[in-house]
């Protein structure tokens, strides 16, 4: 099997972790790339309420394609660094940071634990 | 896809696509049960090899990496599509009945399965590396991690159909 280059580890690594900080973050703030509206098929761009009449506004998809922009200028960034610099990423961040994001995706999502 | 609507019914079309990402995580949950359980308990030489348990640990999880990288991305495409029908169909009437925690541990489904869709890079190369031992850690809480978090999807998903059930 072939060994994988340093750069693309870094870009690997870096991309899991700035994603994942950068959903919540995008989550949190409101902040979607685009707001889609499911009931009449509608796009704006940004966060946007929902429409009177025309249904919800759903904001899952501009979080992930702002994260998704974000983490690969992240990564692409974090694999023109030196190797000696790159390799001190650790690299049981890749599931250390998801999972310590966790509780705070849970609180972010108070409004459904009413009782 | 408008085709199909003129051989069978829009309700019947998202049915087929809801039972086909259900099937899909079965092969998911599986795949990554195996991997997640060879990397945590591994089989250590050939005692009590014959064994279901040690047999069910006793994969190859390189073997597994792909498929589980693909199946998760189909997963993933198929939940997103059939997510928008959910907002208006499903999501709205169980607001109506006021099962908040069911909505919530849904959108806690959706945003862990974004995570892990994130981590799949670093998954594949960590796996496609299986000889370096230096991964060795790395590749097995992220294995062990994105296994809890298929099983905790699956779960969730049977919960939230069960509350508003197929066809609806």
């Amino acid at each position: 099997m072939s060994e994988a280059s340093p750069r693309l580890r870094t870009f690997a690594l870096v991309f899991g972790i700035a994603f994942a900080l950068l959903y919540l973050i995008c989550d949190m703030g409101r902040l979607p790339l685009f707001t889609y509206h499911p009931g009449t098929d509608r796009i704006d761009f940004g966060w946007v309420p929902a429409r009177r009449d025309e249904g919800p506004a759903m904001y899952w998809y501009g979080w992930i394609a702002a994260s998704l922009i974000g983490a690969t200028a992240l990564g692409v960034l974090a694999a023109l660094l030196p190797d000696r610099v790159a390799g001190k990423i650790p690299l049981s961040l890749c599931w250390i940071v998801p999972v310590l994001l966790t509780p705070v995706i849970i609180y972010s999502l108070g409004f459904y634990w009413r009782w | 896809m408008d085709f199909l609507l003129d051989y069978i019914s829009v309700n019947t079309f998202w049915t087929i696509l809801l039972i086909v990402h259900g099937l899909l995580a079965v092969a998911l949950l599986g795949a990554l049960t195996h991997q997640a359980m060879a990397v945590l308990m591994p089989v250590r030489g050939a005692a009590g090899s014959d064994h279901f348990m040690a047999r069910f640990r006793a994969v190859s999880g390189p073997r597994y990496a792909n498929a589980v990288c693909l199946l998760w991305v189909i997963c993933f495409i198929l939940g997103a599509w059939l997510y928008t029908k959910y907002r208006i169909y499903v999501r709205i009437p169980i607001e109506q009945e006021g099962f908040w925690k069911t909505l919530g541990v849904f959108e806690l489904k959706e945003h862990l399965t974004t995570f892990g869709l994130a981590c799949l890079p670093i998954y594949w190369l960590l796996w496609k590396n299986a000889g370096k031992r230096e991964y060795d850690s790395a590749r097995k809480w992220l294995t062990a991690w994105l296994a809890a978090i298929c099983w905790f999807a699956f779960l969730v998903g049977h919960i939230v159909n069960n509350v508003r059930g197929y066809g609806s």
